[in-house]
């Protein structure tokens, strides 16, 4: 004879597969960028903030890829004139090409303030220069 | 103005540039690009203005030296590694006089101290060295520039920047920015 009451039977559920957290992006936008998102948006037919850091994020990391290789971002009209785009930040990443070497013409005392200053401890930043690192 | 700080190119528009020196002009209009890409003894980094990005505002030079361990007086040579002391050289450093006063000199002193760093990171440096001329020595001294002695009164003044001291502002930054 059956139970009257039905015990559930123990199945074994697959572990959780942990998903990776979503991070939230939250900006304070001047109403110009703001109306320039709203633009862009409109101009690439995008209805959701998401798909549009996702896309602008896209772009930015190529950019960046592009300039640490030390390709140039050139647009180029029909015309054929050329436009090399300049953003500070992006110059930031590119590549340092190796210095040239040059001799230095040293006097025998120059050479002595040097040694004494190259082995002694290093100074302290000045403002200036704090300030310099942080541009 | 948006100034972008990159390598000279080719076709710059540098004529008009003037600092009101002429070697430090003549050197941008005349050897400035052969040295860069020709004879390889110098780079010459443009301060550029994003509404004008070919017209060269500003430049400085950096070259790389080094000073065999052998030429240090004995004395010194005992608190030095056991190599030649590898360095970057601060050639040239000058601003349009149309432009000066706006912040072009601190960007470029900047921009060649992380340049420095990075080279460092690289392929190492230990300082970097400047020639001044006297009356620009102060201005240099505002960054932590250190005059060494025995520089001819002829001569420009030679000044000497230590890249740990470069590293110490670098992270005196972060860590003010971690504060913030």
């Amino acid at each position: 004879m059956p139970p009257a009451v039905k015990s559930k039977k123990a199945v074994a559920l697959p572990a959780k597969v942990p998903t990776a957290r979503k991070s939230k992006f939250q900006a304070d936008l001047a109403p110009s960028e703001d109306s320039m998102v709203r633009i862009l948006k409109a101009e690439l037919q995008m209805t959701s903030n998401t798909d549009f850091l996702t896309d602008a994020l896209a772009l930015f990391r190529w950019a960046v890829s592009e300039r640490k290789r030390g390709h140039r971002i050139v647009s180029e009209s029909s015309t054929g004139e050329r436009k090399i785009l300049l953003f500070p930040r992006l110059e930031r990443v590119a590549p340092e090409v190796t210095l040239p070497h040059v001799d230095i013409r040293w006097t025998d005392k120059e050479l002595e303030s040097l040694a004494e200053l190259a082995s002694g401890q290093p100074a302290d930043p000045t403002d200036a220069l704090i300030r310099a690192m942080r541009q | 103005m948006a100034v972008t700080i990159r390598r000279l190119e080719e076709s710059d528009e540098v004529e008009g540039f003037d600092c009101g020196d002429e070697p430090l002009n003549n050197y941008l209009k005349r050897h400035a690009w052969t040295n860069q890409q020709k004879v390889s003894i110098g780079v010459t980094y443009a301060a550029v203005d994003e509404s004008a990005p070919r017209t060269v505002l500003g430049y400085f030079t950096l070259a790389t030296s080094s000073v065999p361990r052998d030429q240090f007086p004995q004395k010194y040579v005992r608190g030095l590694p056991p190599y030649d002391l590898p360095l970057i050289l601060l050639a040239r450093l000058a601003v349009d006089k149309r432009f000066s006063g706006r912040g072009l000199g601190h960007a470029m002193i900047a921009e060649a101290l992380k340049i420095t760093l990075r080279v460092a990171d690289e392929v190492g440096c230990r300082c970097i060295i400047t020639d001044a001329y006297p009356d620009k020595a102060g201005w240099y001294a505002r960054y932590g520039f250190l005059p060494l002695e025995g520089t001819a009164a002829t001569s420009p003044q030679k000044m000497f920047l230590d890249v740990r001291t470069i590293r110490r502002a670098l992270s005196s930054e972060s860590s003010s920015a971690e504060r913030k």
